[in-house]
């Protein structure tokens, strides 16, 4: 407790929030054997900002993000995206908030392997059957560096070049946050940082919203910001991290 | 190993459910089909053996004759000590008329006598006691409409009729000679009277007490002159049974053949499931292969899978087999004179062990494959993560391509010779060939006409938006997998196209030929006698000339002319009344049927011998031979067969024929259908046994028949398509395991439950529309060929109608299909697909 306290001095908001959740709450398992993923989390995410969420295997981390996102149901608690409180809506619903309001890219298995990189980025858009601004996919193309790769099938790009492709499917749609889990877990350390780069740019030069689960150090110093998750709770948080106080503070939560 | 194949197979047991089902249905066929025949054959054998076995010694002529047994023998046989009784069945001809007062079938019915002992029992009522009770065979009172009770009337030979009241039905079982026509049981004194027949035809003896059967035959036989045989009773009945049992027989060899095409059709699913399950195991094997596993042991270990799973399916079919067996011999066991469908199951351990092995060595083999190729699996292929490679083969060998194309050739070049020499017998053969040649070539593209298909369909996808979009990227993702699902519906869509192609052009070829060749309303004959001919009566076709209701009468007159005292193989007619090439027409060689006159005759190819127009034919006649001048030549399969002369020439030449074979019948242009028929009624009042037909009734016979023969073949052919949706479905389940991670990244991008539902309903879809579509090519050209081949002149008649109720039924398969792994792809958690829990 001590540590969160030393941690909730005020902080600097520079923008209305864009998610927040309140009392979040999400329990695993029926009668018998129960897990308490998330225990009464409350946390908001401003826009343009980039946040990383860290803590120890099987803090909450993932199910955090999932709930955040609309990908599964909280126990108790709210969550608002902008003025809609996703807790509230239906599947149906919740899948059209996912596919025209929020942007994912996930650890691995990001990408469909029949589809082109071109493809995957445009599918979201396809699904929606929304018209795509060619300038915008130039641009977005041009900055994650496909440009050559763009009509190669997954299986003929590296596990960079593939999460890059999901970036860029991920903020083609203008979406109003981005959630990565893990994105670069299963990178080696250059084409980790090209992606983590990537994003940092992507919240700083387009505003985008970006929040991005981690249990790397070096990748959360990338953040504005990191929230530390233990045994579903939030116990602590870093402004303008740097790998070093990252890793103090992990050290200081395991002990 | 045995351990964790088990294990393995504990796990997947999902996965097999459908082609275990593929494998049962297959086997169903199979033993269904062998349990019913064999459960007939003993119910035939049961009712023969049953009445003969009353007896212990029986009496018959000699060989194929048919010369009745004096009667002077009964009554020595009577006055033997061995006997205890004995009775002569007498056994000819008899006509039985209807209700309406008209002859019952085309040809008369037999009347058959019972008495004491009898082989014969009542199955309803009573055996006649008095000269005026008679019974029926059951079948013969279905189609004449008399029931116990009736009065009817029969004809003795001298054509006076008798009234007789039905007191029984006899159940004949399987007596062909009944089948086709008919009988009436009465007293030996009443049908010795009616059909005059002196003698009999069966002599039948029970043994006094204390007699042995083989004492009373010897007793019998010291009596009986030669010319006759003496058996026992069980002797005849083995010698009924067997008779019977041929019948049984030609039914199994039908029915297994529908059942083989099933049995092939699972044998595709099977190995499809196989290899997909190899290929998603290939991890698992690879791992195995670390640990040290030889590949004897891969190889065994699927092996053991394919054995495991073949059993359980084929246990399971085994007993559905039972189950339909037992509905089909209540349903159809009466149709088929096998009693009323109350026999009991007959379930030999043949039929359950040949059933049995079919479906586990048909799986055993269709799994050999697959497995042989799960030892090539390297152990490397463990460290891989596949997750994104697996199942992306779009290449397509030039080696394929080429025996495809070699395949397609050769089938080609066949079908091009059978249909230029059409030869019957022969043809069918060669086409039946090209078939299986043009299958293997199709088997061989299939990778590659799926993705022509998927390529022509796929502009029509994307119409539909994202799901049709991505539904063709899927479907086109692993086409060899796709092909194999495909090609077993193939199999069904072609048999059953073909056989509507031809079933089609048959209708349309008869409706032709009845339109064309027998433009009449109605067609008199005489009901058959002894030696297969009979005449129409000369005052009925006076009485019908003279008729205002009646436009035209055409009757013909014929003979099969003797030379040295044998038949001169040919028929020479004449046609009374017509205007030869104007209302009788026929298919041409050579000539004009209107130059037939006076001393020039038509005649057939196989007559004329090479002969042509102008040349000389001589033809046999009862005064002797005759010179005429060809003056038409017509195929040999020409209603004008043989030789045809114009009446004067016939009269002088055939002066003893003085009565009509066939009266063919038109309505006066003025006159009402009604009046016609009144006066062809009113013509053959007094003359019962001249058979009517109109030529709707005709055209509606030869329909039907086309029609049942229809039903019955599509049933049968259903069940291979029915085999080869389950195929379809047992891949798209798999499918969908394999790519449970996409349909959660899918959803999580946002594609609503309904359109991931719809995209693997699209999937299947186009898998099922392109294995019927290619089935309807190949079936539709193979039909036409073989009805080409087989038939000259048959008219060619593209059942569109059936066709496209085929693809609708391929397009709701292929949605009914996607409906279990489509349900479960949407209601899969995003979250846990994605952890990969
Ligand atoms: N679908 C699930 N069913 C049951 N327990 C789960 C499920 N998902 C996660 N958990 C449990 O919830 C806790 C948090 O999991 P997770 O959010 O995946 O942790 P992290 O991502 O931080 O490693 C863990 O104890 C995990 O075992
Ligand atoms: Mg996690």
């Amino acid at each position: 407790m001590s540590e969160y306290a030393a941690a909730a001095a005020p902080q600097p908001s520079p923008a209305p929030p864009v998610v927040a959740a309140r009392d979040l709450t999400k329990v695993y398992g029926g009668a018998g054997s129960t897990v308490r993923a998330l225990d009464e989390v409350s946390v908001s995410f401003s826009r343009g900002a980039f946040t990383a969420i860290m803590g120890p295997s099987g803090s909450g981390k993932s199910t955090l993000m999932h709930c955040l996102a609309g990908l599964d149901t909280v126990t108790s608690g709210t969550v608002h995206l902008g003025d809609t409180e996703i807790t509230r809506l239906k599947d149906r619903e919740l899948t059209l908030l996912r596919r025209d309001r929020i942007g994912f890219v996930f650890q691995s298995f990001n990408l469909l392997p029949m589809l082109t990189a071109e493809q995957n980025i445009l599918l979201p858009a396809r699904i929606a059957r929304r018209r795509t601004d060619p300038a915008r996919l130039a641009r977005i193309v041009e900055v994650v560096g496909l440009g050559k790769r763009l009509h190669h099938l997954p299986s003929a790009l590296s596990g960079g070049q593939q999460q890059r492709v999901a970036v860029a499917r991920a903020l083609l749609g203008d979406p109003e946050v981005v959630y990565a889990d893990e994105p670069t877990g299963n990178l080696d350390s250059r084409s980790g940082a090209e992606v983590l780069g990537f994003l940092r740019d992507s919240a700083r030069e387009l505003g985008q919203t970006v929040v991005m689960v981690t249990h790397d150090p070096v990748a959360a110093a990338y953040a504005d910001r990191v929230v530390f998750l233990r045994d579903g709770r939030l116990v602590d948080e870093v402004y303008g991290p740097t790998a070093e106080t990252v890793l103090d503070r992990l050290v200081k939560l395991e002990s | 190993m045995l351990r964790t194949t088990l294990a393995g197979l504990r796990l997947h047991k999902g996965r097999l459910v459908t082609t275990a089902l593929a494998i049962a249905l297959g086997v169903m066929f199979v033993a269904g089909t062998l349990v019913f025949t064999d459960t007939l054959r003993a119910s035939y054998s049961a009712q023969v053996m049953g009445s003969a076995e009353r007896m212990d010694a029986v009496a018959l002529p000699e060989g194929e004759s048919e010369r009745p047994l004096p009667p002077g023998l009964l009554e020595e046989i009577r006055d033997l000590p061995e006997i205890d009784r004995a009775e002569g069945m007498v056994r000819a001809e008899a006509p039985l008329l209807d209700p309406d007062g008209r002859a019952v079938g085309t040809l008369p019915t037999l009347a058959v006598s019972v008495g004491d002992p009898s082989r014969y029992t009542a199955a309803q009522g009573e055996l006649p006691d008095a000269d005026d009770e008679a019974a029926l065979a059951t079948s013969t009172a279905e189609t004449a409409g008399y029931a116990i009770g009736d009065t009817a009337e029969v004809l003795d030979a001298d054509g006076e009729r008798h009234t007789v009241t039905i007191t029984g039905l006899v159940d004949f079982g399987v007596d062909p000679q009944v089948g086709y026509q008919g009988a009436v049981v009465l007293t030996p004194e009443a049908a010795s009277r009616v059909t005059g027949v002196e003698g009999f035809a069966e002599i039948d003896a029970v043994a006094a007490e204390g007699v042995s059967a083989e004492e009373a035959v010897a007793a019998v036989d010291a009596v009986a002159g030669s010319g006759t045989e003496v058996i026992t009773g069980r002797t005849l009945g083995e010698r009924l049974a067997d008779r019977a049992g041929v019948e049984a027989d030609s039914m199994a060899t039908a029915l297994l053949l529908f059942a083989v095409v099933s049995v092939v059709v699972a044998a595709i699913v099977i190995q499809n499931t196989f290899a997909i399950l190899v290929a998603q195991r290939r991890r698992e094997m690879a791992l195995l292969r670390c640990v040290g596993a030889r590949r004897g042991q891969v190889f065994a270990s699927v092996v053991l899978e394919a054995l495991v799973v073949g059993l359980a399916a084929s246990a399971l079919g085994v007993l559905a087999g039972i189950a339909l067996a037992a509905v089909g011999f209540r349903v159809g066991g009466e149709a088929l004179d096998a009693g009323t469908g109350a026999a009991p199951l007959v379930l030999t351990p043949t039929a359950v062990l040949v059933s049995l092995a079919v479906g586990t060595l048909t799986t055993l083999v269709a799994a050999a494959l697959p497995a042989r190729r799960a030892t090539f699996t390297p152990p490397l292929a463990a460290l891989r993560d596949s997750d994104v490679a697996t199942g992306l083969d779009r290449r397509t060998g030039w080696l394929r391509t080429g025996a495809g194309a070699v395949l397609l050739g050769a089938s080609a070049l066949l079908v091009s010779y059978a249909v230029a020499t059409p030869s019957g017998q022969q043809g069918l053969v060669v086409v039946a060939l090209a078939g299986i040649l043009a299958f293997i070539g199709v088997v061989v593209w299939s990778p590659l006409l799926v993705r022509l298909a998927v390529a022509a369909l796929a502009p029509l996808l994307r119409l539909l938006g994202a799901s049709g979009a991505l539904a063709a990227d899927n479907a086109r993702r692993n086409p060899r997998r796709a092909a194999t699902a495909m090609v077993a519906l193939t199999v069904g869509a072609t048999l059953i196209s073909g056989y509507s192609v031809i079933n089609a052009s048959m209708q349309a070829t008869t409706d032709d030929m009845l339109d064309r060749q027998f433009p009449f309303d109605y067609q008199l004959s005489a009901q058959l006698d002894g030696e297969g001919t009979g005449t129409v009566p000369a005052e009925v076709t006076a009485e019908l000339r003279d008729s205002p209701a009646v436009g035209s009468v055409i009757a013909d007159r014929s003979a099969f002319p003797e030379a040295e005292g044998r038949p001169a193989g040919y028929r020479v007619a004449t046609y009374r009344g017509a205007d030869l090439g104007r209302d009788l027409e026929s298919e041409m060689v050579a000539g004009d049927l209107s130059d037939v006159g006076p001393g020039r005759a038509a005649v057939d190819e196989e007559v004329a011998a090479g002969r042509g127009i102008g040349d000389t034919i001589t033809v046999e006649t009862s005064r002797g031979e005759r010179d005429f001048e060809i003056a038409a030549i017509v195929p040999t399969s020409s209603q004008l067969w043989g030789v045809t002369l114009v009446p004067r020439d016939f009269a002088a030449a055939f002066p003893e024929i003085t009565e009509d074979s066939t009266v063919l019948v038109t309505g006066a242009e003025d006159a009402e259908p009604r009046e016609v028929r009144a006066a062809v009624d009113a013509a053959l009042a007094d003359h019962p046994t001249v058979q009517v037909v109109s030529m709707s009734d005709m055209r509606a016979q030869f329909d039907g028949v086309l029609a049942a023969a229809f039903l019955a073949i599509m049933a049968m052919l259903g069940l291979a398509v029915v085999i080869a949706v389950f195929g379809i479905a047992n891949t798209l389940a798999l499918s969908v395991l394999e790519r449970t991670r996409e349909s959660a990244l899918l959803r999580a991008l946002g594609l609503r439950r309904g359109q991931l539902r719809v995209m693997l309903a699209l999937e299947a879809v186009v898998l099922c529309l392109t294995g019927a579509l290619v089935g309807v090519a190949l079936g539709v050209f193979f039909g036409w060929a073989a009805g080409v081949a087989v038939l000259r002149g048959l008219i060619f008649q593209l059942p569109t109608g059936q066709i496209a109720a085929f693809l609708a039924i391929a397009v709701a398969a292929g949605l009914l299909a996607s409906v279990l792994p489509a349900r479960r792809a949407a209601r899969a958690s995003i979250t846990a697909a994605m952890a990969g829990r």
